[in-house]
């Protein structure tokens, strides 16, 4: 006779937790896209340093905006941010790096190189502020420059698995049966790549959303707009007399997305690739 | 909540980074007085010098003839590079002034053998006409255009040994100023950093860098220049004998408490070493004052009113503040204001007389749409005043009759005016509004544009442009690349007609009239104003002038800010910018116990 098992509480797995939680801040996001709040964010709607309440559920800021619907706009500034510098730097670092590797040791696999050294080789805040100034007046600029920096580091990964690749038995088959290289690229190789991609894509993902809150908070950043980094920006002016809506709200929205999306990545890669952790991990700006 | 504060500290830390270290050049035993200013100048050449920043280094690098007395209260000229005050002859057109035969320019490779060498009356002279050509690229230059005979609008000087009828070195100490007519307040002029003295020589030698290589008479020589911060050091040549205090308006009753008698009859400069820092934001420069080794005197930020004031009516100090520090609280001698650029005929003047008068409207309507009673709370502690127009409470002539209409919020108003106009939605111009780029500037352009939004201007249609500086930002002015910005303009002398001056036809950008305001009527009043003298009859044309201003809606104003000071206990001074500029700095004084 055996004593039945107790049973377990279900406990969500910590992957779920995090899917929760980036799945809040999307429709968080899409709510904002779509007009359903968030809109108001520049809007005066309250008296100034408002604490919580029924109205303004977090507050009102030194103008008496209200703190929520600035939160909310924040989070649609992050995914648009980390969404346009991810798909950008992935698709130009896969195609530069494919190139590269799939000609590796030739000319243009060393034009490459060389591009990408050279643009490693500048600070990634100098170079952001070089081209903020340079474009002031376009509201592109800083996502213009998280990807002209961003996306050297996914062609160093695809260049090595390209070259890696290029002469697997698949690939000389495919040769052989007159594919041309873009074909091959684009129908052998990316498709043995996608893991990787995926996994790179999260993190710059990350990585863009976390630069554009330093750069907003530079005053570098997005200049007509509002952004988690804007707010704390705010912030630094607020704390010292004791109001700390603004900095909790902007710091700990920001916290929950990094740290979901970094957990997200992590099993992501596990389930997928094992074999790509160690390189994917390697640190962005 | 220890967490909160502490998180707090690293934000309010980081913020400031760069900004509030002392330079690791100073020498702990030195005399070394730690200045903060809000923001940095880009140029410090004095052709240049038309905003504060730049003046309060210039008033420091350069000499001018005159200057503020210390502490004289209302303000008092007295003579500086000059000998004595000019004699003026009988219907004021004649000025001769005399130099003093101590002043010498500071050593500097621009020099034969690097040696400065005395001041002439032909550099006084020389400095005056640089002015007028075109390479200097002056911002002061309608200061005494058609005022000096020789000097009238469109001429240019090609040539520095250009002669110029109303301005003649008579011998190396004698200075003759011919002026077209009567201009009472022309002595003040020879005080603003605009009229400094310059050698040829540097100006020369450094060409363009002559903005970040100063060479001049003053009491400092410039050490470092940069965005942050700016060090000067004593100049060996300077020799003015020593401080008389009551010649300088010292009472020892409305000065008790500030330690100033200690300084009496020493010599002066009386630091070794004068440190301005440039830091922009409000609570960066707190957190730098409340620091040990941060500096030494403050703008109370409004975020720090609560902490700092025990009550606003009357205004009285925390017992703590009190304590720790010196204090001086005082309405400024100017006032900020929005200014609209009138030559852009978007919002400004138009060739179509209809267009024209919807313009009006639309800008009459944005200032009924304006809150200045918000503004001043959330940006100047609420102790601010708001007041019609651009004469300020200061001034006797301000007009305390003049209606209210211009400073209220009335957005209704503003929406019939908008609708009887023929304004609405999309059909409204887009308009640039210029910015410094810092986080209270941000604020302040959210905040406009919400009550623009209020009132019928759709998103998008007020485009932000910042900027890295305030040098920047003027320049941007100064080439009417902006439609609406925002202003500080402080007094150089104590007379309405330096307001006034703002709307001057011929002062129009690069000068000082930033709006490019163009009325011939108020063009032909003001030059008659400005050869009166005081009295009330130049007060009730000065009155009509300012409701010109307002009745055109040429600016959204004005508040005039109360400043309140703090400086550290170690420190003998009284801070006063109004007027006396960065003329004060010289007389600062660093006690021993220092901590």
């Amino acid at each position: 006779m055996t004593l039945p098992k107790p049973e377990q509480p279900w406990r969500p797995a910590p992957e779920t937790l995090s899917l929760a939680i980036v799945l809040t801040y999307l429709v968080a996001a899409a709510g904002v896209w779509s007009g359903l709040w968030g809109t108001e964010w520049a809007a005066i709607s309250g008296e100034l340093h408002q604490p919580p309440s029924a109205q303004h559920w977090l507050g009102t800021n030194r103008l008496g905006q209200d703190v929520l619907q600035r939160l909310l706009a924040g989070a649609a500034t992050a995914f648009e941010v980390g969404v346009v510098v991810a798909v950008s730097t992935v698709v130009i670092g896969a195609s530069i790096g494919g190139v590269a590797g799939f000609f590796a040791h030739g000319l243009i696999d060393g034009v490459a190189t060389w591009l990408i050294g050279t643009i490693d080789a500048v600070p990634f805040y100098l170079f952001v502020a070089a081209v903020a100034v340079a474009l002031r007046d376009w509201p592109g600029a800083m996502h213009l420059a998280m990807i002209l920096s961003f996306w050297t580091l996914t062609a160093r990964l695809v260049r090595t698995e390209t070259m890696r690749l290029r002469h697997r038995e698949f690939i000389l088959a495919a040769r052989a049966g007159g594919l041309n290289t873009f074909r091959i690229l684009l129908r052998h190789i990316m498709p043995n790549l996608a893991p990787l991609l995926l996994v790179q894509s999260s993190l710059v993902f990350v990585a863009a959303v976390k630069a554009e809150v330093v750069l907003s908070f530079l005053g570098i950043g997005l200049q007509d707009s509002i952004s988690w980094g804007i707010m704390i920006a705010e912030a630094s002016q607020e704390i010292l007399a004791g109001h700390y809506g603004n900095f909790l709200a902007a710091s700990l929205a920001l916290f929950g997305l990094v740290l979901s999306i970094n957990r997200l990545t992590d099993r992501l890669q596990e389930r997928i690739d094992p074999r790509t952790h160690a390189s994917a991990h390697r640190k962005l700006p | 909540m220890s967490c909160i504060r502490l998180a707090a500290l690293c934000l309010a830390m980081s913020a400031m980074a760069g900004c509030q270290q002392p330079d690791p050049g100073a020498d702990q035993s030195e005399k070394v007085y730690r200045h903060a200013i809000d923001g940095a100048p880009s140029s410090l050449d004095p052709a240049h010098a038309d905003n504060v920043y730049a003046a309060t280094l210039v008033k420091n690098l350069f000499d001018t003839l005159y200057r503020y007395k210390y502490l004289e209260r209302p303000y008092e000229l007295t003579p500086n590079l000059a000998e004595g005050f000019p004699e003026v002859s009988e219907d004021g057109l004649v000025y001769r002034i005399r130099l003093r035969d101590d002043a010498r320019f500071a050593d500097d490779p621009a020099f034969p053998d690097a040696r400065g060498r005395p001041v002439t009356a032909q550099d006084v002279v020389y400095s005056m006409k640089r002015h007028f050509m075109d390479e200097t690229r002056s911002r002061g230059a309608w200061l005494w255009r058609d005022r000096i005979a020789g000097l009238e609008d469109g001429v240019e000087i090609t040539d520095p040994e250009q002669p110029v009828s109303g301005l003649q070195a008579v011998d190396e100490r004698t200075i003759r100023i011919e002026l077209t007519e009567a201009f009472p307040q022309f002595t003040h002029t020879l005080a603003m950093a605009l009229s400094a003295i310059v050698p040829r020589e540097a100006v020369e030698h450094y060409g363009q860098e002559f903005g970040v290589r100063p060479v001049g008479s003053g009491p400092f020589v410039l050490e470092r220049f940069d965005q942050s911060l700016a060090v000067l050091e004593p100049n060996p040549h300077f020799d003015r004998g020593t401080i008389q205090l009551d010649e300088e308006g010292y009472d020892a009753d409305r000065h008790a408490g500030y330690g100033l008698a200690a300084i009496n009859g020493k010599p002066y400069p009386l630091l070794d070493r004068l440190e301005i820092h440039f830091i922009t934001e409000p609570t960066a420069r707190w957190s730098s004052f409340e620091s040990s080794r941060g500096v030494d005197v403050v703008m109370v930020p409004p975020e720090m009113a609560d902490r700092v004031l025990e009550t606003r009516q009357p205004l009285s100090l925390q017992p703590s503040i009190r304590e720790r520090y010196h204090s001086l609280t005082g309405l400024e001698a100017g006032f900020v204001f929005h200014g609209f650029n009138m030559a852009n005929p978007a919002i400004g003047y138009n060739d179509d007389p209809q267009r024209e008068r919807r313009n009006r409207e639309l800008r009459c309507a944005m200032r009924d749409a304006f809150d200045w009673s918000a503004k001043n709370k959330a940006f100047y502690h609420g102790l601010g005043r708001v007041f019609a127009g651009v004469i300020p409470p200061l001034l006797d002539s301000h007009d305390p009759q003049v209606a209210e209409n211009s400073i209220a919020h009335r957005p209704e108003r503003a929406k019939e005016r908008l609708q009887a106009a023929v304004w609405q939605g999309e059909s409204l111009p887009r308009l640039t509004y210029g910015l410094e780029a810092s986080v209270q500037q941000r604020q302040m352009f959210e905040q406009f544009r919400a009550w623009m939004q209020a009132v019928g201007f759709p998103p998008g249609h007020f485009q932000p442009r910042p900027f890295a500086s305030f040098g920047e930002y003027a320049r941007a002015i100064g080439q009417r690349e902006l439609d609406i910005f925002l202003l500080g303009w402080t007094l150089a002398y104590p007379d309405a007609q330096y307001a006034l001056q703002l709307f001057y036809g011929p002062n129009a950008a690069p000068g000082a009239n930033s709006m490019n305001y163009a009325n011939p009527e108020f063009d032909r009043l003001y030059e008659r104003a400005a050869s009166m003298r005081a009295g009330p009859d130049r007060t009730r044309l000065y009155r009509r002038l300012n409701r010109m201003v307002i009745d055109d809606c040429v600016i959204i104003g004005s508040l005039a800010r109360t400043r309140l000071h703090l400086w550290k206990r170690h420190v003998r001074m009284l801070p006063d910018r109004e007027m006396v500029g960065g003329f004060f700095l010289r007389f600062v004084d660093v006690s021993d116990d220092r901590p």
